[in-house]
């Protein structure tokens, strides 16, 4: 059996190498399931559907074109909706993140008590979008919530306001919210950023009479640009798809002052059951979020490379 | 352990830097001794200023807990008077109302099965997948690969309805298989990169001595390399864990009876159907995060890594 020509050598070989193949996708066969079954071929349906139309109960879908999308570009609300979360978006990018770097930066500075600050910072991070929106609700009341009381409290009632009922604060409101949620994830992934950068840089930058800024501007921010990617990316990712708070804090109002794509995506499909209209919004919103994915992960592996 | 033992270390030295950093900068080249007393007062100056920032910043994060805390235990009067911080009188009351009228047992049982369940599923899931993209060399590996990326860039308001009319088609709408099966798919694609990082990074030396032995390739992975694999499947456990607590949205979408709801579906439920009293919706809220409350507070130190190494990968 144990010839010395190649050939017979060869085919075992081949035998094992179909076996390594199907060994591999024997490991891969249940997330491909899942994968395919729930994530693949909802998406294709989605993007099919949005160009039909269904009342979410007929067995019927019938096809009707381009309606969808032509009835969403013209729809008010949806465009509202986008321009929300694009400040909401923004507010976390600038003030939230802002906040999560200074405060990484102090707690790495500090000898005592950085397991205490690191705790407390997260902690409003393991909280559902619905508690959060409970709270704040609460807190935001005009009656009998805490804000209106302490502005009394300290003499200035001309601040006090209809926090989530008036059209020209709501909007704060909730990117306020939206803030205090969210910052301490940043804060996490600045801090471990920072207890990765090399010590020495730092040695070096003291014996040349580096002062602090010029410490900040020519070792930490550069070191840190792979993690302010990645913080970047998920805090628009996440206020782009903010939906659990603002349906419980305001739902929407008032009028479409805090509507976001996801709570409006829902409504269409589960209040007006118009479904077709909802997937082509779903679809817009969603080529969107991918193509910020996209364009964000191009930028920063280009960045790694340079 | 390790990395959090340097890391503390490192911490020491830049504290130690901060100041003689300054200090160099507002007077280059002056190193003598002379210079030492006055930079004491200095150091501690910049202390208490950093102190006094990250306190500021402490009260804005744990505040409207304290509040929401506070006013669980006031009586309706008092939350709307609104004067009192310390409730004068606590109600423990209320949290037997809301126990009992917001059904929260009914509603905790299903989230800890939901997310018991899922976070198996997910663990199983990814394990085998993780492994089979760090150590198994087959074709359509990089394909694969290519295509759990793109699965994670899908955002969930893109599919929450087609998931939906799929379940519907399946008939496993309002039904817990269905809810636990899209929290396992979600969780599938993150689980399954942290685990190949962590694969990747194990020594081959052990799963090689089994394969010597004899051991066939699902004998090594159960026996030997899941055994090894504890700290990554904790941290997938973990993120996985809190993120299926946490869902809501498709919770949302599938759950009728509330007798099946998890608890954050069912917390909406409650205020919508029974409109609760805000001391009672408070204390509701309060029963509803103490599991997640006391695990974090717990298991900070794995859970900070966890959510490190999942937005890492």
């Amino acid at each position: 059996m144990t010839s010395t020509t190649t050939p017979l050598a060869r085919r075992p070989r081949r035998g094992h190498a179909v076996r390594r193949h199907l060994l591999g996708w024997l490991f891969l066969a249940p997330a491909v399931a899942f994968i395919g079954v729930f994530t693949i071929v909802p998406f294709g349906q989605s993007i099919l559907l949005s160009f039909q139309s269904w009342d979410g109960l007929s067995a019927d879908t019938p096809f009707v074109g381009l309606d969808n999308y032509e009835f969403v570009l013209h729809y008010d609300a949806f465009w509202d909706s986008m321009r929300n979360v694009a400040v909401f978006a923004a507010a976390g990018f600038f003030i939230g993140n802002g906040v999560a770097l200074a405060m990484a930066t102090a707690v790495n500075r500090i000898t005592r008590g950085r397991v205490f600050f690191r705790t407390v910072f997260y902690l409003p991070g393991v909280l559902s979008v619905v508690v959060v929106g409970l709270i704040f609700s609460s807190l935001f009341n005009p009656g009998s919530g805490v804000l209106n009381h302490a502005l009394e409290l300290v003499g200035l009632e001309s601040l006090q306001q209809n926090w989530l009922g008036d059209p020209s604060v709501a909007l704060p409101s909730v990117a306020a919210v939206f803030i205090w949620f969210h910052w301490g994830f940043g804060f996490l992934l600045f801090l471990a950023g920072l207890q990765d950068i090399p010590r020495e840089l730092y040695e070096a930058a003291d014996l040349d009479g580096a002062g602090g800024w010029a410490k900040f501007r020519y070792i930490t921010w550069p070191q840190l640009a792979p993690v302010t990617a990645i913080v970047s990316l998920l805090t628009l990712l996440a206020a782009l798809q903010i939906f659990g708070t603002v349906q419980v804090l305001t739902n929407g109002g008032p009028g479409d002052h805090t509507m976001v794509p996801t709570l409006l995506i829902y409504g269409e499909a589960f209040t007006n059951f118009r479904y077709g209209t909802a997937a082509a919004m779903s679809v817009i919103f969603g080529g969107t979020l991918v193509i910020l994915s996209l364009i964000q992960l191009a930028i920063s592996a280009r960045r790694s490379r340079a | 352990m390790r990395t959090t033992k340097k890391a503390e270390k490192d911490m020491v030295m830049s504290a130690e830097e901060a100041g003689p950093g300054g200090r160099v900068a507002r007077v280059p080249g002056d190193v003598s001794p002379r210079e030492e007393p006055p930079r004491r007062p200095r150091v501690r100056a910049d202390r208490v200023g950093l102190y006094g920032l990250l306190g500021l910043a402490a009260i804005f994060s744990v505040f409207p807990l304290l509040w929401m805390l506070s006013g669980s235990l006031q009586s309706l009067d008092e939350l709307l008077g609104g004067e009192n911080f310390i409730p004068s009188e606590p109600q423990w009351g209320n949290y037997v109302t809301a126990w009992v009228d917001g059904e929260l047992g009914t509603y905790l049982l299903n989230s800890i099965l939901y997310t018991g369940t899922a976070v198996l599923g997910i663990l199983t899931v990814s394990s085998l997948a993780g492994y089979a993209l760090a150590r198994l060399e087959f074709w359509g590996k990089g394909v694969f690969t290519v295509v759990i990326l793109a699965v994670m860039i899908i955002p969930a308001p893109a599919m929450f309805l087609s998931q939906y009319k799929l379940l519907i088609e399946f008939g496993l709408t309002n039904s817990r298989l269905g809810y636990v099966l899209i929290l396992i798919t979600s969780g599938i694609p993150m689980a399954t990169l942290i685990m190949r990082s962590f694969f990747v990074s194990q020594p081959k030396a052990l799963e090689e001595a089994a394969a010597i032995d004899g051991a066939s390739r699902l004998r090594i992975f159960v026996s030997v390399i899941l055994p090894l694999a504890r700290p990554g499947l904790a941290a997938v456990a973990v993120i996985q864990g809190f993120a299926a607590w946490n869902e809501y949205l498709m919770a949302l979408v599938i759950f009728h009876d509330n007798s099946l709801m998890p608890i954050q579906r069912g917390l909406t439920s409650f205020v919508s159907a029974e409109t609760p009293q805000q001391q009672i919706l408070l204390a509701a809220t309060v029963i509803s995060i103490v599991p997640v409350v006391v695990f974090y507070l717990l298991a900070q130190r794995h859970i900070v890594k966890g959510v490190g190494a999942g937005a890492i990968k």
